[in-house]
């Protein structure tokens, strides 16, 4: 049976432009301290994705990321966690063959599509360091698990339907890291790095693994890029892919388990 | 485009390590399409303590636009249960959107019952903007719990 019980503190924080959800378990039922950690942690942690939001947010003039966009700041300028954050992206382009291309945006450099993911990660992080057993996180439809969810079992991850929005394709397992990415919603932030040629070829681009940060970036660069990028996953350590295409046939890698 | 699919499903179990899915499923692989599962909460990890085991609680969502006009939810919880879900307001602009979000509202509302169903914790793609949020499925799972 899979009876899904409920966590101990449940919070939805809106920053990014989206909401963030939080379901966390401190630790026993009755362990007061634990509970308190935890709630300390959830506040560290919102106050985190604000600072993320401040510095990263290419929608803000003001922000770090504009003003490297903009050309007011140069990269050895940039703090270090934009510099990781850099880091990381040109990762991800490797990785994913250029399909994913942060450098290929309009208006410049854009981390927006790996950074929703590293800060949940940073903030799983947190909590982990606080001493939380269980942990699901939902940044926007990017979700980052730690730990058992309460009450036992497995994980258990809904995947939204590409073209109904109140219903889900599948059910997956997974152990840390679901990222989703489609051309269903905000659509536009797809830009494809390989020109218009490439058109869209994913409906729906699920890719589960290690880290966030790259599950969503490599999610990103399924969604435009498709089969090549779907064979790249495929061979990837750590990492599994469930792509629906846009005619609706659905492959899944290895390592992706259906509940 | 049949072709482009066999291409690809050729490819991909040349790969040895892909798993192609030849028949995709029902959209909806949730309550309709499992078998009935008991709804029985484990004894083990009860609720959070503001909560009383079977007490109905309601909770009201805000208005939010959806396209053809404004709705707001209001979700029926005992325990952590939803028992229903109901549309507390709409407005619309014309007959024709008013029609429209009739046959819309059940359909919402089957589907977040199915989705409890499915007993999933979390939902991977579910939202991207802010907004769209209040009228998701992750919405109506953190309501549950809130």
């Amino acid at each position: 049976m899979t009876t899904v019980a409920a966590p101990a503190i449940v919070h939805v924080e809106h920053v990014m432009g989206t909401a963030v959800s939080f379901h966390l378990l401190p630790g026993e039922a009755d362990d007061v301290e634990a509970a308190a950690q935890a709630r300390a942690a959830l506040k560290r942690a919102v106050a985190l994705l604000h600072h993320v939001d401040e510095v990263f947010s290419t929608w803000k003039p003001e922000s770090e990321v504009s003003r490297f966009r903009a050309g007011l700041l140069a990269e050895t300028e940039l703090s270090s966690e934009v510099r990781d954050v850099v880091e990381l992206c040109g990762r991800a382009k490797a990785l994913s063959d250029g399909w994913f291309d942060p450098w290929a945006m309009p208006g410049g450099f854009d981390p927006t599509g790996l950074v929703k993911g590293w800060a949940v990660d940073r903030v799983c992080d947190e909590l982990r360091r606080a001493g939380v057993v269980s942990a699901m996180v939902n940044g926007g439809g990017d979700v980052a698990l730690l730990g058992d969810p309460p009450g036992g079992g497995r994980w258990r991850v809904g995947i939204r339907h590409p073209w109904r929005e109140e219903a889900l394709a599948c059910v997956l397992h997974a152990e840390q890291a679901v990222a989703t990415s489609g051309c269903y919603e905000r659509s536009a932030h797809l830009v494809d790095p390989k020109g218009p040629a490439s058109a869209k070829r994913a409906a729906s681009a699920t890719v589960t693994g290690t880290s966030l940060a790259m599950a969503d970036a490599l999610a990103t660069a399924l969604a435009v890029g498709g089969e090549p990028v779907f064979r790249l996953v495929a061979a990837l350590d750590g990492f599994a892919a469930y792509w629906i295409h846009a005619d609706g046939t659905e492959f899944a890698t290895d390592g992706i388990e259906f509940a | 485009m049949r072709r482009t699919i066999a291409t690809v499903a050729s490819t991909a179990v040349g790969l040895g390590a892909v798993l192609v899915l030849h028949h995709p499923r029902a959209p909806v692989v949730l309550g309709g399409a499992a078998p009935p599962r008991p709804h029985a909460r484990p004894a083990a990890s009860g609720p959070p303590p503001s909560t009383t085991p079977g007490a109905v609680s309601q909770a009201s969502g805000s208005t939010v636009p959806y396209g053809y006009g404004q709705l707001a939810v209001k979700v029926t919880v005992r325990g952590h249960r939803i028992l229903d879900v109901a549309v507390s307001s709409i407005q619309t602009a014309e007959s024709y959107s008013q029609m429209l979000a009739q046959q819309v509202i059940p359909m919402l509302k089957r589907e977040v019952l199915q989705a409890q169903s499915a007993h999933v914790n979390v939902i991977s793609g579910a939202t991207y903007t802010s907004e769209a949020y209040l009228s998701s499925l992750q919405s109506a799972l953190d309501s549950v719990h809130l």
